[in-house]
């Protein structure tokens, strides 16, 4: 205060220089013996945090890669999802073929032969379907 | 022995209790009246001052002094202070308003009532002012700090220091010629 210039003692009125000199000693004023029980209550709360169990750092593994883990979940997606459609298209092609092909571009003889080599496996199982609507029909009428 | 030396000898670790508590004795009362002066209830200030020192307890070790001790012990106590202030803001409780409030209905005045009305007045213009122009004119006013410090401590510009320092003064002058 003492070193001020005069311009700013100039600037200061005298109204509000004695208010300031009554704030000062208001804001000095404090309980006897504050400054050593407050040394006190200061050390024992530093000696106190001192002897705490410290708090475990917790440590994000991979957080400065954090793009590089999101370009890599990118290009994996992008080619795990192009290995699953071209997987796709292979294996439906050759059933597609197969259903195109038209009956009546087949050869007589290769028609009759399909027909000879599984015309028993095929009245088998057609004697076996009427058994079992016979038995229904039984059941039934019983 | 200076405060370098005890800072050194803080930061060596020999005898760090007793080198801390004989920077703490040095300063303590500076420290605690200007944050006083900036919140006006003395459990306010009890409770920054303590959480100041705490503070350079545990900073201590990695100050470089670049600077004076008082310098950056004013700087932690001014960001502490801020933050005390906010908080309370962000609580809506406002300490030095109630302070005031108290103040008017209680007055305490040993000088009699008119100088009670015109440190009512004045503390109710400080509390108006902007945190960093009440801690500037706090700093200039009660401790003769040059503003070469006080813009360190504050983070601010030398000019910028003499522009709070004057424009707290004009408000507080306008504020209590007011009727």
């Amino acid at each position: 205060m003492n070193d001020m210039n005069d311009m700013e003692n100039e600037s200061i009125s005298k109204n509000l220089e004695e208010a300031l000199k009554s704030f000062e000693s208001k804001t000095m004023q404090v309980p006897a013996g504050y400054f050593d029980q407050f040394e006190l209550d200061l050390m024992q709360k530093i000696k106190a945090e001192g002897q705490a169990p410290q708090k475990a750092r917790i440590v994000t593994l991979f957080l400065n890669q954090k793009k590089y883990l999101v370009a890599a979940s990118l290009v994996f997606a992008i080619a795990t999802g192009y290995l699953f459609l071209n997987k796709v298209e292979n294996t439906t092609n050759p059933i597609a073929k197969v259903e195109i092909i038209d009956i009546e571009t087949l050869p007589d003889e290769l028609i009759e032969a399909y027909v000879n080599n599984n015309e028993l496996l095929a009245e088998v199982e057609w004697n076996s379907a009427i058994e079992s609507a016979g038995t229904n029909l039984i059941s039934i009428n019983n | 022995m200076t405060d370098q030396a005890l800072i050194i000898q803080f930061q060596n670790g020999d005898a760090k209790e007793r080198a801390f508590t004989q920077l703490l004795k040095r300063h303590r009362e500076n420290v605690f009246f200007q944050i006083k002066k900036m919140v006006l209830e003395h459990a306010d200030a009890d409770d920054i001052a303590q959480a100041v020192w705490i503070k350079v307890w545990n900073k201590l070790d990695g100050f470089k002094q670049e600077s004076a001790f008082s310098t950056w012990l004013f700087r932690v106590a001014y960001n502490e202070t801020l933050n005390f202030i906010a908080q309370k803001k962000r609580l809506k409780t406002h300490s030095t308003q109630n302070e005031i409030d108290h103040a008017f209905d209680h007055p305490s005045g040993h000088n009699g009532l008119k100088e009670t009305a015109i440190q009512i007045k004045l503390e109710r213009a400080i509390a108006e002012l902007p945190e960093k122009q009440r801690f500037v004119f706090m700093l200039r006013y009660y401790e003769a700090y040059d503003y070469e410090k006080i813009a360190s401590i504050t983070g601010t510009t030398v000019g910028g220091a003499k522009a709070n320092y004057h424009q707290a003064v004009k408000k507080m002058t306008e504020l209590l010629q007011q009727a």
